[in-house]
């Protein structure tokens, strides 16, 4: 825990406040990468990234935890895991590949252009499906929606069979069900799947390079882009900013809904 | 005065594959009975409480709850309640919300739901336990509050299925009181399934016996435990003292069994029986006499030689066992143990005359 988690932060942050070199860094006390980082448009840059990422999170949400409820409830109980190991598959690409695959997919003369057009819903091809924050929306949620339906599955998976059979024997309808049962139920893995979700979204910059535009670049993406640019500090500043970001968020999301409540082992 | 019924189960039949999990069973539950399913694991008396609650659609046959085919509704839209096997309660609700939640859902005012959810709740012994976790409860508890949960919504039939299963003995046998007691207070059906015979002798009116998908005979818990029809019957409550033969002779009021060229009389209870048809008999083995013998030969017709092979020390009695000329083991149950009896004794069983029964399968 210390080796691979504490004294990588405290690198990180110590790193961050180091004076810039030609090639490397050297030890110094100084804030200039981060007001490199908040008077320039890295902040603005960040702050979308966030936001698109929330998009993402609520997206999979929305596409990930019916597709859980449906295999925990509907799929017979000995081929669950089956159906689950589809889910995998796509993790026997590489994920450059299968983010570089959506392009011919969403580009203007893309599959889902032409199909649109063909099927005359639209007079002219969208061009917001790549190159664009949107695009990177998609990136996001083709590549961790597996996520979220493995963790809220998961959580589904733990719910006894006999809190259907009471809820069948009570006359609970669908949307009770989904209120009252699954969603308090499945609430710790919803919780894993989003901050995944939100993690990566913020972090990854594969998919911002190959799915996003100009304006569309994310935290991963100005790190990665501060290391060509051989500045370690700075790259440092942003991951630095991105772990306290996260971590009060978490602190705000534990003030909020009180997570040790959310996360109470279900017993 | 004849009650109604308040459950008609006729001609049910259930499969799985080629098992039949219920063969062609009728049940009539009169209102206000706690009549108890009992039988071994796998007998299918579950599956019928199942497809009275409607959790189970059979093949064929029908489900008649208060005069109303029930066939086709859900288990829901049915005026069953289920007490399901386990701790079956919302893990994230407290003691209060699971009780309540039945009503919750049918858009009832919170502060009448508040109301019925205390007066059951003092009903059932949790009064004070509201905010209490499931997991904060013991196994008694749990069940109190699935007891509360499923009688809260006032449905005509209350099934229970295996509900003091996971629960230690004491805590049965107290639950089984308290059981009864409810049962009696709120003066519904309760349809008990239990494999456990002293539990349904507890609580019962009338107990079924039903096994492989069958029903094997219904009655009273005396009638059942002191004069079970069937030989299934005596041997699933626990009878030793099973013995075969033929009728060799009868008439009104006494039955002559050939046992291996022992002849036994029995006394005759209107048995439906005829010359030669093979039947069983048992004796409950606290029924039976031991003496020494000390003659060689008997002119008692209700009595038996045989051989002393063990004797066994079980603290409120002693128990015999003896090898009868025809290579049967009898058991004797005594309360203290017969002076001058020792292992390997020759000696004579004694009974009166009624205290063999009959059965005719």
């Amino acid at each position: 825990m210390i080796i691979f988690f504490v004294l990588p932060l405290l690198l990180t942050v110590v790193w961050s406040v180091f004076e810039r070199t030609m090639f490397w860094m050297e030890p110094a006390f100084t804030l200039f990468s981060y007001e490199n980082f908040f008077f320039s448009s890295r902040l603005e840059n960040f702050l979308s990234s966030m936001f698109h990422s929330s998009i993402s999170v609520v997206c999979a949400f929305f596409i990930g935890f019916p597709i859980a409820i449906f295999i925990r409830r509907r799929v017979k109980q000995v081929a669950q895991h089956r159906v689950m190991l589809l889910f995998i598959l796509p993790f026997m690409v590489s994920e450059i590949i299968r983010i570089f695959a959506l392009r011919p997919i969403l580009s203007r003369n893309g599959v889902v252009n032409s199909f649109l057009m063909d099927m005359n819903l639209i007079d002219s091809p969208f061009s917001i499906f790549v190159f664009t924050p949107t695009g990177v929306v998609i990136g996001e949620i083709v590549s961790f929606l597996p996520f979220m339906i493995f963790s809220t599955f998961l959580a589904l998976e733990a719910i006894p069979n006999y809190i259907f059979e009471v809820c069948a024997d009570l006359g609970v309808n669908r949307r009770r069900m989904f209120k009252d049962i699954f969603l308090p139920l499945a609430a710790p893995g919803l919780f894993a799947g989003s901050v995944f979700i939100f993690v990566n979204g913020i972090g990854i910059a594969l998919i911002p390079t190959i799915l996003g535009g100009p304006g569309s670049v994310n935290a991963g993406l100005i790190a990665t882009q501060a290391i060509i640019a051989l500045d370690f500090p700075l790259a440092m500043a942003v991951s630095a900013i991105m772990m306290f970001t996260l971590m009060g968020l978490l602190y705000l999301g534990h003030r909020l809904f009180n997570l040790t409540k959310l996360l109470e082992p279900i017993s | 005065m004849k009650k109604s019924n308040a459950i008609e189960v006729k001609n049910l039949i259930k499969t799985y594959g080629d098992i039949y999990a219920l063969n062609d069973v009728d049940l009539n539950i009169s209102d206000g009975e706690y009549f108890v399913l009992l039988g071994p694991s796998g007998g299918g008396k579950t599956t019928l409480l199942r497809s009275i609650g409607g959790f189970i659609r059979p093949d064929s046959g029908s489900v008649i709850i208060k005069g109303k085919n029930v066939n086709n509704l859900p288990p829901d839209k049915r005026p069953t309640s289920m007490v399901f096997q386990g701790f079956a309660l919302f893990p994230h609700m407290d003691v209060a919300q699971n009780i309540g939640y039945g009503l919750k859902l049918q858009s009832i005012e919170k502060n009448i739901i508040d109301e019925k959810v205390n007066k059951m709740m003092d009903l059932v012994g949790l009064t004070g336990l509201h905010n209490r976790k499931p997991h904060e409860l013991s196994g008694g508890q749990q069940q109190r509050v699935q007891l509360a949960r499923a009688l809260i919504l006032e449905n005509d039939v209350l099934l229970l299925d295996e509900p003091l299963s996971a629960l230690d003995a004491q805590l049965r046998k107290d639950m089984c009181i308290e059981l009864k007691r409810l049962q009696k207070t709120v003066g519904i059906s309760f349809v008990h399934v239990t494999h456990n015979q002293e539990e349904a002798m507890s609580v019962a009116d009338r107990i079924a016996i039903i096994a492989d998908g069958k029903m094997i005979e219904e009655g009273t818990p005396q009638e059942i435990y002191n004069k079970p029809k069937k030989q299934f019957t005596a041997e699933f409550l626990g009878e030793k003292n099973i013995l075969i033969g033929k009728v060799y002779n009868l008439n009104k009021s006494k039955i002559v069994l050939d046992i291996n060229n022992d002849k036994i009389e029995i006394a005759n209870n209107n048995y439906n029986v005829s010359k030669n048809q093979e039947v069983s008999v048992s004796i409950k083995s606290e029924s039976i006499q031991i003496k020494k013998n000390v003659k060689s030969k008997t002119n008692e017709k209700n009595s038996i030689f045989g051989k002393v092979t063990e004797i066994t020390f079980l603290g409120q009695f002693v128990r015999y066992l003896v090898l009868l000329s025809n290579d049967q083991e009898i058991q004797v149950r005594s309360s203290e143990e017969v002076a001058n009896v020792k292992l390997n004794d020759q000696v004579i069983l004694n009974w009166k005359l009624d205290d063999f029964i009959l059965h005719n399968e």
